[in-house]
């Protein structure tokens, strides 16, 4: 069956079939049991790029577009390192980084296939050059 | 020689407070600033020329924010055209939908969506929050914490926080490597307590990602936003670095809420100008920008400033009012002390109470006082009756629900064991 958007939010209870872990465990196969055996890790227990996406899709049809675009570029973070994402963020910080350095923290982003969210990085280098944001190379 | 009466008054707790004139040069003016911009919106083949007193050259990183991710193009150009009066009728007629107001509320620009919400008297605000609120029922959120950062306390706050109905529950701390241990403290007595209740940590950005990414909080509201460029740089962020950790915390499976609130800026000397109500409809147009889903206003720790200055509490209510207008989820204050006076607190409280907003505090600190370590708190343990009888008595749902005390000692025991 399709997935509607318009109709099948909440995803857990209304389309379970089509929630499941990194792994490919289906959501039903997620239970206490399944922890306490050592079949589900913490990672397991992780949101996915497909669960956000459909996440993105609904917030669009409900007219929410920013919140859309957010839940877009966290479909393309979700597998991008934790310590990437600290390090990518403190750049982003007033006066923390040049634009070279910026650059090269979205030329990352494009090589975990997160092109948005380096555009948005690239844009965020735009401004921050005119309104003196960058730190002195 | 002195009036008796007039000295009687002076010892009751209304006189420990501060009234001041508005300071309009300082920030210290609710609404309607003598220099808030008009509002004003040119567009051509699609590039915004100007905006709220600007020309496109002189924006500043908050107005290239919203122009690049807030304004919908697409309905500006009808939104902007209706007159501020016409707009603000339709905020109260019970005949125009919400998701119309909504529509229509992306095309507008702040100093416009300020100008018209300062047009409706107080009751006129309760309607219209009342009617845009984002969630079907009205909820709160729970502050629990304690001195000694007992983990068994913490659970046991938690799980009686639940079974009385809060939705949201939020802890911090007092020493910074024991926020793991009471965020696991919170998960599991909340979840004792009643299976679904999100919970959060309140650390240092950096460090609340950190809980985020070992799955020990399931909602972040910690992400502050201000309406004037050199204070959001004084708050060591931009709009595109919070945003694009709204979008980290996202990733990982966690709601987002933004903060923000009126008085913040004139709070840090930096208001440039322009009044309390103006700056919020900045932050809040940000704040949709930005993707978050929701805001928790109400000028939260600013709270006794914007009481300070006349039309305080109606600029309070009139920003919970803007931000359900942006269509977003509002957690609407009322949890810093608002005032020392019973009377003066209850009334403030009444404006998100009548209506219902979607967490009408953002903080109910469910122990006594002196276990809030969030400074306080505006309501407490020791309030809880007052709160329900008045849901009683005005037959409204203000989101928290009588629980007897045995049932209360029950859930307590489970979750600290």
């Amino acid at each position: 069956m399709s997935f509607d958007p318009t109709r099948d939010y909440p995803l857990g209870s209304r389309r379970p079939d089509l929630v499941s872990t990194l792994a490919g465990t289906p959501l039903a196969e997620v239970t206490l049991e399944a922890v306490r055996a050592g079949r589900i890790s913490a990672r397991d227990a992780r949101a996915t790029p497909a669960t956000l996406r459909h996440q993105a899709a609904v917030a669009s049809a409900a007219g929410r577009q920013p919140l859309a675009e957010s839940l877009e570029r966290a479909a393309e973070l979700a597998l991008v390192p934790d310590g990437e994402l600290l390090e990518i963020y403190t750049a982003l910080r007033p006066g923390r980084s040049t634009s070279a350095e910026l650059e090269s923290c979205a030329a990352r982003l494009d090589g975990y296939g997160a092109e948005r969210t380096a555009a948005f990085v690239r844009e965020a280098v735009a401004v921050y050059e005119q309104r003196g944001l960058l730190a002195r190379a | 020689m002195r009036s008796r009466r007039f000295e009687a008054r002076e010892r009751r707790e209304l006189n420990r407070e501060l009234l001041v004139s508005p300071h309009p040069e300082l920030g210290l003016v609710a609404a309607a600033g003598p220099r808030d911009p008009e509002p004003e919106l040119l567009v051509e083949s699609g590039v915004v020329l100007w905006l709220d007193g600007r020309a496109a050259p002189d924006f500043d990183v908050i107005d290239r924010f919203v122009v690049a991710h807030g304004l919908d193009l697409d309905v500006a150009g009808e939104a902007m055209a209706l007159d501020d009066v016409a707009l603000a009728r339709m905020l109260v007629d019970v005949d125009v939908p919400r998701s119309e107001l909504v529509r229509l509320a992306r095309g507008l620009t702040p100093a416009k969506l300020a100008r018209v919400i300062g047009l409706l008297d107080p009751v006129e605000l309760m309607l219209a929050l009342k009617k845009l609120r984002a969630r079907r029922v009205p909820g709160n959120q729970a502050h629990v914490t304690n001195l000694k950062e007992s983990p068994a306390l913490l659970a046991a706050d938690a799980a009686e926080a639940a079974r009385r109905g809060f939705a949201e529950i939020e802890t911090t701390v007092g020493v910074a490597r024991y926020a793991p241990l009471n965020a696991i403290s919170l998960l599991i007595g909340s979840q004792t307590g009643r299976p679904g209740v999100m919970t959060q940590c309140a650390v240092e950005e950096r460090r609340n990602l950190e809980l985020a990414f070992r799955g020990l909080v399931s909602y972040a509201e910690t992400l502050s936003v201000y309406g004037t460029e050199s204070v959001f740089v004084d708050g060591d962020d931009t709009r595109w670095s919070k945003a694009f950790l709204g979008a980290a915390y996202a990733s990982r499976g966690v709601k987002v809420r933004f903060t923000s609130g009126t008085g913040s800026e004139a709070l840090m000397g930096h208001a440039q100008g322009l009044s309390m109500l103006y700056l919020e409809a900045d932050c809040l147009a940000a704040v949709r920008a930005a993707g978050s889903q929701g805001v928790q206003n109400g000028s939260i720790s600013c709270v006794a400033l914007v009481l300070s200055v006349p039309g305080g509490t109606r600029a309070i209510l009139g920003e919970n009012v803007l931000a359900a207008w942006l269509d977003l989820e509002v957690a609407s204050g009322n949890d810093a002390i608002a005032s020392h006076s019973e009377i003066r607190k209850t009334a403030k409280l009444m404006g998100q109470f009548l209506p219902g907003t979607d967490f009408v505090t953002s903080g109910y600190s469910v122990m006594p006082r002196h276990d809030n370590t969030f400074g306080g708190g505006n309501f407490d343990a020791d309030d809880i009756d007052e709160w329900v009888t008045i849901q009683r008595d005005w037959q409204v749902d203000a989101g928290i629900e009588p629980v007897a005390d045995d049932e209360v000692l029950r859930v307590r025991e489970t979750a600290a064991r």
